[in-house]
This record gives structure tokens, sequence and C-alpha cells, in this order.
């Protein structure tokens, strides 16, 4: 999130899309249901009329996988009428700037494309540049090559007309939509998105977000108490499992995971620090050598000099041009490749897409480490249904953990609210921790390593882990202290525009990030975090005040928020050039002659209309400036509609290319496709439900959880039930081209048919929370039986939300 | 609770989300079990209240005459009535008027009569074979008679379900429907001398599923027990003071025969 | 045993009626019980309000059986008005409201007797069926299920009520007439001045068994 839940509140109209708020974020929607007690507009666009739809002003069904359809409908509305926010659009977005002469979009496909490896050189994405080195301007947005111009251009193409035919939505709803979410372009008005897997879980899933950005900065909502764009990540622990990098490419604190021909450290650091020749963008990024050193530092201390590059050779390295992604291992795995599996925390047989291939792919391995607080279908695999067990050579074991409630740590919710929480019952039996698991292991394989050594020996025998407590058990103390940041040697830190000159003893913990240094003399295991714990000891996690200065529900004083307790992102862009607010009812931030008053500011400069000393509101970002040209993505700067992998259509109504140009396509014998095909008519979705957890590994052992869902069903509109003569409560097969899935109809009248180019399309939509080892004899088993190996082409994020299937009678 | 006050708890249906954190935290707290359900077409489960769920969340599809679509939720469970015609049923006193004015029950007084869950006007209380007894809500009398929050209460996270004190929340729930404006009202304090768990409803209540439009102490059992009952005491009084006037006044009927005859006919 | 006392039952018809008024009573207690909170003590005695329940619901099932035996047995002779005798009969009021010269005769059983044993064969059947719906409710919609309590009360005023009557009736109410349903053997007298019909009847028929005469057979049967 942008900006944090109770911030919720302060929005006039929230959209929730790609997002089934109600069900999924139970607590946090009651900042949604407030916003609405106060008279804000509340929209659900979703597939499926939900209990998030119950509670919103109205809903507006759509096709699943027309997101980008839908929004870009939306800017070329706002645009077209005039809408957008023009002080802001002018000031704080990259609108002005000039785009490189060779760029172009041509038939779906932007400059640069290379058809066999499925990906853009990205050469031409680029802005023209003065003599300085500072990209050129145009602020009277009417160049042709003005970001301004060629974002107008591109979604001209997504009129009324085209945009219904796509998604299936009517004119009406979208005109709707449309007209009251971008009411919001004025400054005393705010909109808010929410989403979460309903836009991530598509092979365009990173551009539905971005197409939401641009939105959002045409109407200057980012930045705003009421407005941003707003993840709602899962509970309990997914934002803090993200921000400590669970994702393959990602190191702690969003550190560029290194890749093999970044051999040197310098090679790394010059790649990944971004560099601005404008004196007025605080292109925060240049200080990542910090970030970057004090990770490498404390991971092994003193065992990481400057001579050895602070072990930037021990860390390994991704192949260039090579993913890593669940689906990608499973992929190695199938293929034979991969002989070992830790899986932590996850039931994969159930989890990843196309799970027939994903069990067959476990049958590969040599050995297979659970690590759960209950069985799941992943560690029992070898007995699942349809598996000898005779034939499996698998050598399995599940070790058991402790569960949440079993320890003591921090969580972090979805507004990067770091909050610590306590220890309630002892874990049972033998259960620990998975973190003293870790390091148990960690020490064995040490010990293994300093006796025999092996390949890059140095990496794990150097490794500083002394995270025990004196009785040998895991100290979330000493890992919190880590991850803040420590002082590895005295050190003196000198701030040259205040003239301040401040000294540090070695030990001492870190203030905050910007006291990291690039030369070794800290050690910080996370960046964004640091700040967290103090230098005088105190845990600001576990802080719990309920002040509240401003009244906008910022809680500054309620656990700690990273970075460096910032409540919302951006904050500087809403006041205007001068640092006035734009909404005075909605005080987030004010400059006051000296400072800035309010929430923490993203840096301490003045505004920009001081152009000596002023900086530019998007510290993140290299130039400073909102990006409405965004050329950081793999399949092109501004997004387009692609249809997804599989799809009802056989040709993407808007150009000849009809799926994501950029996606991976995985090509073993398991992974077939059915696009536009009879035998498989209908859209397919998949979300899980409030009652159960994910693959329900955890809540289908919980009586009172399973009494409310017990087996897996399949949501059928009423029409397409008359058609296939499914009765309500009848077990049915659903079945795509790569598995099945018997379950129980639902018949409803939530869903209904779509008109998509002039042709009635049924979608259905299934929960993911079912498996086959618990309840027994229910006879369900995974949904994603179903889903293709597919995924978005910046994150892999699979295509769970829509893909093609038949349902028949049993 | 120094005074005890007449506790209302307030269900505004426009705020429930039909997570259903209530039906669970009910269970938790009663220390009720999950029992083994199938999935029947709706996320309704289990189907009915039933004894070891005295909280359920009723999920509705409903399409007005204009095809407006709605999915209705509503938390069913007792609804505490003043006149509650289970409290006047119930033979052993298990059912009682708690001195918050709700209805509790005293389990082990319970005999599993079964009377109460007829004579019920929302048919609130439902009998366990096995334990041969009738459970229902008791609005955590165990909490709230220590100033707590019933459990469900405790567990909503829209605000949907309050409680308090009962004239600053019918208050509440006409500001709340005056609000909301059209079709929506408040569904509780008019009827069975006031519930004392009263609804905020967004349509008129006909149009939720058993929910009674105009609820009332059935006429059986005013019938039995207001009528019935003293009748039979007069009936039995009646009978014996009448025999005994018989007697004193009438007299016995001895018979009145000669000897002779007697002896005759031992013959 | 006084000689010249006549048999007026047999063992099998006192067995009956006592096990179906000893059952009325227990019914009656227990149900009472039930009935009123303020009876709630009755429980005591049966170890607690549900045990109390438990005896009452299966005391049920004893007074239902008896009282199936009982109309098979009775039918014929109580259950069945006479006419006109009974109507004369009925018309004096048996001579038991106000003085009668004499008495109409009637069968073994007078009118009176037979209301009730009508009343106590209706009502019984009405508590039997309402009883046993209230004991299995959940079968059927509680609106009916509803109607069966103030059935079942308004057979519990009905038969409680001729209940006392009966007692009454058959102990000081008509001396000489308690023996009829514990020895079986009733004075000749009394017999006269309140069932001549029948004993002229059975004389007639020569049936009429005389305690110290010899039993003659095929004494009246039971068995219809």
């Amino acid at each position: 999130m942008t900006n944090h839940y109770c911030d919720l509140k302060n929005a006039d109209v929230i959209l929730i899309m790609g997002s089934n708020a109600a069900e999924h974020h139970p607590i946090a929607f009651k900042w949604i249901l407030r916003a609405k007690e106060k008279g804000a507009t509340i929209i659900h666009v979703d597939p499926r009329y939900t209990r998030t739809s119950a509670r919103c002003d109205f809903h507006v069904p759509l096709r699943s996988g027309t997101d980008i359809a839908f929004l870009g409908g939306m800017i070329h509305y706002i645009l077209e009428n005039k809408k957008f926010f023009k002080d802001y659009v002018l000031n704080y977005t990259n609108a002005s700037f000039i785009v490189d002469n060779g760029f172009n979009f041509k038939d779906g496909l932007f400059s640069g494309y290379d058809p066999k490896k499925r990906k853009y050189d990205k050469a031409t994405w680029v802005f023209d540049k003065d003599g300085k080195g500072i990209p050129q301007r145009d602020m009277s947005l009417t160049h042709p090559r003005s970001v301004f111009q060629l974002l107008k251009k591109h979604y001209s193409r997504y009129t009324l007309d085209k945009v219904s035919s796509i998604t299936g939505v009517s004119k009406e709803n979208l005109l709707k939509v449309y007209e009251i979410y971008a009411s919001t372009g004025v400054p005393d008005k705010a909109g808010t998105e929410c989403y979460a897997l309903g836009w991530t879980h598509h092979t365009t899933g990173s551009q539905n977000i971005r197409t939401m950005s641009i939105i959002q900065l045409l109407l200057g909502n980012m930045g705003i108490a009421g407005g941003g764009i707003n993840a709602l990540r899962g509970e309990p622990n997914v934002q803090g499992s993200t921000d400590h990098c669970i994702l393959y490419g990602n190191l702690p604190g969003y550190l560029k995971m290194l890749s093999a021909s970044l051999d040197t450290l310098d090679k790394y650091l010059h790649k990944y620090t971004p560099e601005s020749k404008d004196p007025q963008s605080a292109n925060y990024y240049s200080n990542y050598p910090k970030f970057f050193v004090s990770f490498l530092k404390s991971l092994w201390e003193d065992k990481a000099t400057k001579e050895n590059a602070f072990g930037y050779s021990w860390l390994p390295k991704m192949d260039d041009g090579k993913h890593y992604s669940t689906m990608h291992m499973f992929d190695a795995m199938y293929a034979g490749k991969v002989k070992g599996y830790f899986c932590v925390g996850a039931d994969t047989a159930v989890s990843t897409p196309n799970s027939n291939k994903v069990r067959k792919a476990m049958e590969n391995l040599d050995w297979l480490v659970g690590e759960n607080i209950f069985d799941n279908e992943t560690h029992s695999f070898w007995k699942g249904p349809g598996v000898d067990p005779k034939k499996i050579k698998t050598e399995c074991f599940l070790l058991p953990a402790a569960a949440t409630m079993e320890k003591e740590g921090s969580q972090s919710n979805s507004g990067r609210w770091v909050q610590w929480k306590y220890k309630a019952a002892e874990a049972p039996g033998d259960a620990l921790p998975v973190g003293e698991i870790e390091i148990k292991i960690m020490a064995a394989v040490k010990k293994l390593y300093e006796k025999e050594g092996g390949p890059n020996a140095e990496a794990i025998v150097n490794l500083k882990w002394d995270y025990l407590d004196s009785k040998g058990h895991f100290d979330v103390i000493k890992v919190a202290k880590r991850i803040n940041g420590v002082f590895l040697e005295d050190t003196v830190i000198e701030d040259k525009a205040k003239g301040t000159k401040t000294e540090f003893k070695k030990g001492q913990l870190v203030p905050g990030f910007g006291n990291l240094q690039a030369d070794g003399k800290t050690a910080c295991g996370n960046w964004c975090i640091s700040g967290s714990y103090t230098a005088d000891g105190i845990n600001k996690m576990a802080s719990r005040g309920k002040e509240d200065p401003t009244g906008l529900g910022l809680f500054p004083n309620w656990s700690f928020a990273w970075p460096v307790n910032r409540r919302i992102l951006y904050n500087r862009a809403s006041c205007d050039v001068n640092g006035r607010p734009y909404n005075p009812k909605r005080k987030l931030l004010e400059w006051t002659g000296d400072k800035w008053a309010g929430d923490v500011p993203d840096g301490p400069w003045p505004p920009q209309a001081d152009r000596a000393k002023g900086k530019y509101p998007f510290i993140m970002q290299r130039d400073g400036l909102g990006a409405l040209f965004g050329p950081g993505m793999a399949e092109g700067p501004f997004p387009e509609h692609y249809e997804p992998l599989e799809g009802p259509l056989e040709k993407n109504l808007l150009s000849s290319q009809r799926m994501n140009p950029a996606a991976e396509i995985f090509k073993s014998d398991m992974d077939q496709v059915a696009n536009a095909s009879e035998k498989f008519p209908y859209v397919c979705t998949t979300y899980s439900c409030t009652e159960h957890w994910c693959t329900g590994a955890l809540t289908r052992w919980q009586a009172w959880l399973l009494e409310m869902q017990p087996e897996l069903y399949v949501e059928i509109g009423e029409k397409l039930a008359r058609e296939k003569g499914i009765k309500n409560g009848e077990r049915i097969k659903v079945s795509s081209i790569r598995g099945e899935a018997p379950c129980i109809a639902m018949v409803t009248k939530r869903f209904k048919p779509f008109t998509v180019d002039g042709k009635e399309v049924h979608q259905v939509g299934m929960p993911f929370n079912y498996g086959w080892l618990f309840p027994k004899d229910s006879g369900s088993d995974s949904t994603n039986m179903l889903t293709p190996t597919v995924g978005d082409a910046n994150t892999f994020c699979p295509e769970y939300k829509a893909f093609m299937v038949n349902v028949e009678k049993l | 609770m120094n005074k005890q006050p007449e506790l209302v708890k307030l269900i505004d249906t426009t705020l429930c989300t039909a997570c259903r954190g209530c039906q669970v935290a009910c269970k938790q707290w009663n220390e009720l079990p999950g029992l083994k359900t199938k999935q029947l077409g709706t996320y309704q489960n289990p189907p009915d209240l039933q004894w070891n769920t005295w909280t359920l969340i009723r999920f509705q599809e409903y399409e007005d005459k204009a095809g407006n679509f709605q999915w209705i939720f509503r938390k069913d469970g007792c609804m505490h009535c003043t006149d509650a015609a289970c409290v006047k049923v119930c033979p052993s006193g298990s059912l009682y008027y708690t001195p918050l004015k709700t209805v509790g029950i005293h389990r082990d007084k319970c005999i599993g009569c079964k009377e109460c869950v007829s004579a019920c006007p929302f048919h609130i209380p439902k009998y366990d074979a096995k334990t041969d007894k009738v459970y229902k809500c008791d609005l955590c009398y165990s909490r709230i008679k220590e100033s707590h929050a019933p459990a469900c209460v405790k567990s909503c996270p829209t605000g949907a379900l309050t409680i308090g004190d009962k004239d600053a929340m019918i208050k509440k729930a006409y500001a709340r429907v005056k609000e909301l404006g059209s079709d929506a009202n408040v569904y509780g304090d008019k009827f069975v001398d006031g519930t004392h768990v009263i609804y905020v409803l967004q349509f008129k209540p006909e149009v939720y599923e058993e929910l009674p439009v105009n609820p009332k102490v059935p006429l059986s059992v005013i019938v039995w027990k207001d009528l019935l009952k003293p009748l039979s005491l007069l009936a039995a009084g009646g009978v014996l003071g009448g025999a005994f006037l018989h007697y004193m006044i009438h007299g016995p009927k001895y018979p009145d025969l000669p000897k002779d005859e007697n002896t005759e006919g031992g013959k | 045993m006084q000689k010249g006392y006549v048999q007026v039952t047999d063992s099998y018809e006192r067995i009956l009626h006592w096990m179906l008024a000893i059952s009325c009573l227990l019914l009656c207690v227990t149900g009472l019980g039930m009935m009123f909170q303020t009876f709630n003590f009755i429980g005591y005695l049966f170890g607690g309000l549900k045990s109390l329940k438990l005896v009452h619901n299966f005391t049920g099932l004893v007074f239902a059986a008896s009282l199936i035996l009982v109309i098979r047995m009775w039918w014929k002779e109580a259950g069945v008005f006479v006419f006109p005798e009974d109507l004369e009969w009925i018309k004096v009021a048996g001579g038991y409201l106000w003085h009668v010269d004499k008495v109409p005769e009637t069968g073994k059983y007078n009118p009176g007797q037979k209301l009730f044993f009508l009343t106590v064969v209706g009502a019984g059947i009405l508590m039997i069926i309402t009883g046993l719906i209230m004991w299995f409710p959940t079968a059927l919609p509680a609106g009916l299920v509803r109607w069966m309590y103030p059935l079942h009360a308004l057979g519990f005023v009905a038969i409680f009520a001729f209940f006392f009557i009966h007692l009454y009736l058959g102990t000081i109410g008509n001396p000489g007439t308690v023996p009829a349903m514990l020895t079986g053997w009733m004075d000749r007298a009394v017999l006269k001045k309140q069932h001549p019909g029948w004993l002229k009847e059975m004389e007639h028929e020569g049936k009429l068994v005389v305690y110290g005469e010899e039993k003659k057979s095929g004494a009246h049967g039971h068995h219809a």
C-alpha cells in the first residue's frame, strides 16, 4: 500500500477492483465502510458479485483478465474530458518529458520487440535529454513526443464501444464508473484503489497495477490522504515476507538479486544505482551501495572486507535471462533438474498452477523436507491420489513448526506497519519456530563445511548467524536488531547541509537507513526496516500509542511503518510546489517555511518551487516524478490490453497481439493450452474464501471453519446451469485441458453471462482452498489441477484468475 | 456492573459483510463443536440454527421486482424477547429472564421437553437428542454480566454488531434507518414487548427468509398458559369442592335395603 | 368374604383398572410437576425434573397400553348407551343430585359410569396422541406442535376433574362400591340398589356368581 488501512476512511471514492476486500480483509474493510458512512462512493468491479459487492454502492461485473481494457478506457475518458488534475500532472509527473524519437507502438507491440526471445530491447524507451543530461520537458504538454501526447494517443484506441466489447461491461456501467472515479481529479477530492490477487494473478498483473498508477497520477491521487494505490496483502505477514525477500528476484529490502554477468560488486552497484543529473531529483536510490554493502556486512560481518568486495562473490547468482519463480522451479523439477526441495510453510502441491505437473515433478526428487504446523498434500504427495508409494523414491521429512501465535516476532500489514507480537502459547511437542529450525540446520551444515569443505564453502563457513540466546534458542530480538542495523565501528557521520557531526559507537544500533555506510562500517539486514529499533534500545514495532494528531488516522506512535515511520508514501505530492496542501481539509503535510509538518515527509528538502534546495516529491524515482511513462516494465511503458493465455476469443480486439508478448510460455508436455476451444468454452477464475486461508492447509483442520465451507464448489450462473441441466448442490465435474476437479455446483444469481465481441460468454469461479488430504471423504482436490503454468512477465505471478474450462454433470 | 442496565444488541445488516466471525466466536466462547456438514449449494452452513450453532449468518440471493439484485446477509439468533414465549412455556425454569432483561438458560435445569422449541415465534431454541437438552444464545450472559461484550459483538470487525443501553441503541437504530432511507426499518422494538436484539434492515421484513413479519407469543401458548393452566386448577378445585358439598348436602347413596332381602340373596 | 356376595369383576378387569388408574394418577402428578413451576418440587420425588419427565413419558406408554386393553374389555358394557333405560336414568341424574323415589334400572354400568368411561377414553386418546407428538416434536411443523400443548392441557383438565368425581363416587359417595375393584365381590343389596337391571339379567341368564355357591361355567366374559 502506498497508504495504509486506516487511511481508507479519508477517501471520497473507493474503487475496489481486483480485490474481494470484504471477504479477504474483513477487519480492514471497516475503514472502507467508515468512508461509506461519511458519504464516499464505493465501487466494486469484479467478474463475480461477492460479499464485497453486497456492501458497495454498486457492483460492475467484468470478464476476467480485461482490467487494462477497462482502465485504459478510463484513461481515455479522463484525457478526452479533461478531468485530470493539471497542476499535479504538470509538476509531479513525467507528462511533459519528451520520449526518444525511435519509440513507437504498432499493432500491440512497442519498439524493440524480439519475438524469439519474447523480450523487448528497451533502448528507445528513454527520454530526450538536454546538454546537462537532464530530461527535456514541454510544459505546454503539446509536443507530439511528450509523454502526455503519447499517452493520449495510446489510449485513444480504448473507446467505450471497444472496451465494452472486450470486457463485457455495458457502456452505461463503464461511464458510470469513469464519471464517478474521475470526479476525484480535483484538489479537494481523494480517490483510492484497493486491489489484491484479482489484479496480480494475471499474465498482465503488474500492468494492471501500472494502469491504475497512471490514473492516480492523472487525477492527483498519489501521495494524498484517502488516495494512493493500495495492495491489500494477505494476513498475517505477506507484506513482511516480501519485505524480507520471499521472491526469487529480491534480496531483503527489495535489493536486486545478483546475476552471473554482474560478476563484481562494482558492476552490480553500477547497474542498480540509478543516476540523475537533475539537481532537483533526490534520486534516493543513489544510496543503493550503502544499503547493499550493509546487507553483505550483516551476513558475514568481519569476514566481509573491502578487499573481498564484502563477500560479493559468495552470494549465489542467477543465470542471465533465466528466472527462478515457483513455476520455473517445478518446471525444472519436472525436467529432473532439481533433486532436493525444502517446502517451508507452503503447500505447493495444491497452490502451484497445473498441480498434476507439480505432483509429477516431485516424483523426481531425491528428498523433500517440509516445515509446517500440519501435514499437507505436498509433504504427503507420495501417497496422494493415483500415486503408488512403492514407486516413489523420494525420501520425505516433515519438521514440526510452531504456529504464528506460538512465537514472538514482527508481522507486517499491508500498510507497511511492522507490528510486534508476543508468544501466546508454547508450541506443542517438538515443534520449533521456523527461524530456529533454519538456524539449527544451518549450524549443522556449517559444521559439515568446516570439516569437509565444498563448493563456495566460505559463504557458509563465514556466515555470521549469532541469533541464539544463552539457552540455545532462536532470539528474535537479536534478529530484529540486526535487521535494524548496527555500527560495526566507531563512526562519525557528517551532515554537510546542516553542518553537524554525530558520533556513533561500535555496537550501537543505527537510527535509520540514512546512517548506513557503503564502506563496511554498518551492518543492516534490511534497510527498509531500519529505524524500527532505536539506538537506545526501544523496539518501536512494539509501540502502541493511539495518538492521532492530524485526525487523519496516521497513528504515528502505533508500531513502526517503513520507511522511517512514514505513513503515506510520496506525501509531499499532497502539497503544491510551494508546500501548501492541495486540500486544507485533509492536511497530510505542510511546509512551514523551514520544515515539513504532519506525516514523516519524503525527505527533509524544501518543496520543489525552491529551485536551489527543493526536490521533486517522488524521491524513489530516478527523475523524481510520477511515471506516466514507465520503462521499467517488461511489456512496455504504457500498459496495453492483452488476452489471458487462455481466453474465449481467438483474437485480441485491440491488436493482432493476442496475449502478453513478454510473458514466458512453458513448453513441457504437461503444459497444454486450449484457447478459444469448443471443448473448454467457459472462463474460469479462482479465489479464496473468508473461511479458509490459501490452500486451506491450515484451516481445513479447523472444525469451525470446515463446518462453514466443507468442500470444493464451483459458482455457476443460473443461465449456464439451466443450459447444462445442473442443479444447485449437485456434484459435477469441472475440467480444463490439464486436469479435472470434481466439486459441488453452487448455482447463483451472482454470476451473469457477459456479452463479449457480440457473443455470450459464461464465467464460473472456484475457491482454491481444498486438497485431497483433509477432509478425507469429501472427494475434493486442488482447483489448481485446472490452472495453466503461466505468469506475469515481470513477477511470474501465475495466472490463476483467467483460464478456460468446461462444466459437466457427472 | 453497578447498575444493571437493560441491554439491547443492535444488528445493522447494512454493515454486515457475512464474514461469519460471529458464528465462530460464538462457538469458541460457548465451547461448541464444529460438526460435519456438506456443501449444499450455498454459503449458508450449517443450513439452519442447530444445537451447536446459536448464531447463523443467513445468505439470501434477493432480486426485487425491478431486477435489482442484493445478496442479503442476516445474522439469525435469539431475539431475547421481553415477553418470551420460551420462558412462558418452560416447565423447569431453565429459561429465565436475567437481571439484564435478556433470556438466559440454565442448562442444568433443562429437561429436554422441547416445549420452547415449538413455542418460539423465531424458531430459535434447538434440541440435541444426545444430551437431551435445548440450546440457544444467552447473549453471552457470562460475559455481559461482567460488562464484556458478547463474543459475537466482540468479534465483529465492521461495527455491524453493537450492544448497549436499550434506549440508546433504539435511538441509534432509528438514526441509522433515517440515514439509510427508502425501505430501511427497525425490527424488534415493536413486538413481544420489545426484543433485546434489534435489527436495522435494509428491506421490509417480509423480504427476509425465516424472519416473521409480525412475531408474537403464539395463541396456543396464551390459551394454554394463561387460560388452561388456571382453568385446570379451577376444575380440580371445583371437583374436590363439589364432591365435598355433595357429600355434605346430598349425602352418600347408601343401599337402603331390608335385611331379609339381603340374606335371601345369600341362599 | 360374606356369604351371598356377588362377584362383579374378575382379576383381569381389576388389574387393568388399576394399571390405568395408577398410571393416570402418576401422569397427573408428574404432569403437574412439569405444568406448574410451583409444583417443580414434585421432581424431587423422582430424582429430579428430568427423570420426572422420563417417568411421565414412559408411564404414558403404560397408560396408552392399558387404555387400549380397557377399551377392548369394557367397550360393550360401558361404551354404548342403551335406550331408553339410560335416558330415563339420565333424566333423574341417577338420583345423585336430588331425591328420587325409584332410580330407573340400568345395565352393569349406569350412564354416569359410561360417561366417565367415554371421557377417559376420549381424553386418554387425546393425551396419547398429543403426548407422543410433544415427545417427538421436531418431525412436525412448530405451528402444529404448539397446539398439542393446550390440547394436552385440555385433556388434563377433563381427566383430572373426572378423576376426582370417580374417586368420590367410587368411595365415600357410594358406600359399599369400593370392594368391586378390590376383591371383585359386592354386597348383593348394594347391587340391587345400584345395578338392579344387571343383577336381574345375570340372574335370568344364570350367570351370577355368588360366594359359597358353586361357580357356574361361562361366567361373564371380558373377552369380547
